[in-house]
């Protein structure tokens, strides 16, 4: 046996564990359907809201800064939709859900486990309740791709769909950081909510409406505008600010895996540096 | 040091200022209490900060060049945000589940030994976070707005003040009865959820309510929700002045009247479900 097939086996094995964990949950989830409806209608309701509330005001001001309703939902839809799917699958590491663990102490147990942490972490917050939400925003990406005068062609659908894996694993990268500090601190990670929920707000619209230096800033320290900001300026026709070249808008398969990589090597600095809590 | 201490004992001369001073105590205390994490407070105010900046980002850019929409200048929009951001501790904005919590855990047995009626206790206590959280993070942001942004002060002080205490009142009723479905439910989390969502757009802290179209607020009319936020707003702006802010007070007077009636109503009821479920 060589030893291709040892890993494919541990890989495939490792899927079935996580896939486990996810029933786990999904049957926990669905004991009390009324409330759970409610609660996924809920979930959704915040999304439906935040967008009915721009959608409605536009008419009367005509657009954004030159963007129609349409444009802007490509924007919005992508960043919503990328958002959404990544809290399915990376729950487990958002802040408050790790810092939880590690104060009950739950978290050593997990240590102890003879399974990959990061699989048992991914497997821990499965809201199912999410998937309403996930599917509106993909209603919104859907009237924006209807109704942004794009002729969408293969190339068009492939930059869409890269930047949606660009966008799941750099809010993963986000996450996985915030996790990674309540080892730290329990305290100052409010902080990374600025840059994952106000992240995600920042690039929901055009983000030439934002000062200079909040665009340079989420463009070169933090690779957002790559993302999803650059991928719909091309889609729309439209050149790259600071003169950037056409190409860079195809760049958010490599700038979101970037971010997790990064991210994966704070993590295991964190989980090493990991003492417990004693409790 | 950030040690709470206990209040003084308030002095037992029974009668209403007796009651009145217990109040004054519990009220003192929820107050005390803002101020235990002064580093989440700080991470807080940077976070409402941030996302202050990006509405107003979005606003202005809606505006684009022209001076006035539906009777709003730009300078009238950004100061609109800034109160939505002020207020957005003080009135709980993103929801308020204390009273949930204590129903499902069993506390408000606890509660029900005081000798203070369960409403006005909890009112109190409230009355004092309120307090706590608006000179935490609301002052603060006050001055920032003012300094950054050059946001306007109120324009008629005194029915601005009354407007916002009744919002508050107005708003903290709402919230009650909202948990008050802990009593019916095993899991109303969801239920508090859809109530913050469909609140965030009625009250007018997504969007300013004078940019919906007619038919919006003429439907929001007959909610509470403007009460909420909305009618400090227009107070503040000085969009409403003399016998018109007036009736804008009354009601949100009446609105904060019904929404407590409701509440007795809703507390009777969940009580009496709790002695029968109860040993």
């Amino acid at each position: 046996m060589g030893r291709g097939r040892v890993a494919l086996d541990s890989a495939i094995h490792h899927l079935r564990l996580y896939f486990l964990l996810l029933r786990a949950q999904a049957r926990s989830q669905g004991v009390y359907r009324a409330s759970f409806a409610l609660d996924a209608l809920a979930t959704a309701l915040i999304t439906a809201t935040e967008f009915a509330a721009f959608a409605l005001v536009l008419p009367r001001f005509g657009g954004l800064g030159g963007w129609t309703l349409g444009e802007v939902a490509l924007l919005y839809g992508l960043a919503e939709l990328g958002f959404v799917l990544m809290d399915l699958l990376f729950g487990g590491f958002d802040a408050p859900n790790l810092s939880a663990q590690v104060r009950s102490g739950s978290f050593s147990t997990l240590l102890l486990r003879p399974a990959p942490l990061p699989v048992q972490v991914l497997g821990s917050d499965f809201a199912l309740r999410r998937f309403p939400r996930a599917l509106l925003a993909a209603g919104i990406l859907a009237y924006g791709m209807a109704h942004s005068g794009v002729a969408w062609t293969a190339g068009d659908m492939a930059l869409l769909a890269g930047s949606l894996v660009g966008l799941i694993a750099f809010f993963g990268g986000l996450f996985v950081v915030g996790g990674t500090l309540t080892f730290w601190t329990v305290e100052s990670v409010e902080a990374m909510n600025v840059l994952t929920y106000g992240g995600r707000s920042l690039i929901s619209y055009p983000m030439d409406i934002y000062g200079e230096w909040l665009r340079r800033a989420f463009t070169y320290l933090l690779p957002a505008a790559f993302l999803s900001y650059f991928p719909v300026m091309h889609l729309l026709g439209r050149p790259l600010p600071d003169g950037l070249p056409g190409w860079a808008a195809y760049l958010a398969p490599v700038a979101g895996p970037l971010v997790l990589g990064a991210a994966a090597l704070l993590w295991r600095v964190g989980v090493r540096h990991y003492q417990g809590t004693g409790s | 040091m950030n040690t709470i201490r206990a209040a003084a004992p308030p002095d037992f001369r029974g009668g209403l200022a007796g009651t009145a001073t217990l109040y004054a105590a519990t009220a003192r205390l929820g107050f005390r209490r803002q101020f235990a994490y002064p580093q989440a407070a700080a991470w807080g105010l940077i976070t409402n900060f941030f996302f202050g900046v990006l509405r107003i980002a979005v606003l202005l850019a809606l505006f684009g060049a022209r001076p006035q929409v539906g009777g709003w200048t730009a300078a009238d929009a950004v100061t609109y945000v800034g109160l939505t951001q002020i207020f957005i501790g003080a009135f709980s904005l993103f929801g308020w589940t204390d009273f949930m919590r204590a129903v499902h855990r069993g506390e408000v047995v606890t509660d029900l030994l005081r000798p203070t009626s369960l409403l006005p206790f909890w009112a109190a206590q409230d009355a004092g976070r309120a307090a706590g959280q608006f000179m935490l993070r609301g002052l603060p942001m006050l001055a920032l707005f003012v300094l950054v942004w050059e946001a306007r002060w109120p324009a008629q002080p005194l029915p601005t003040l009354l407007s916002v205490l009744l919002a508050w009142a107005c708003g903290f009723a709402f919230r009650f009865l909202v948990n008050c479905a802990a009593f019916w439910s095993p899991d109303a989390v969801g239920i508090g959820r859809f109530a913050w969502a469909v609140q965030g757009l009625g009250c007018g802290f997504l969007m300013p309510l004078a940019f919906f179209p007619a038919w919006v607020g003429s439907a929001l009319a007959w909610t509470p929700f403007p009460a909420m936020l909305n009618t400090v707003v227009t107070l503040w702006l000085g969009q409403k002045t003399g016998a018109a802010a007036w009736a804008a007070l009354a009601g949100q007077l009446g609105w904060t009247l019904v929404l407590f009636a409701l509440c007795a109503l809703a507390l009777a009821r969940g009580l009496r479900r709790l002695e029968v479920a109860g040993g």
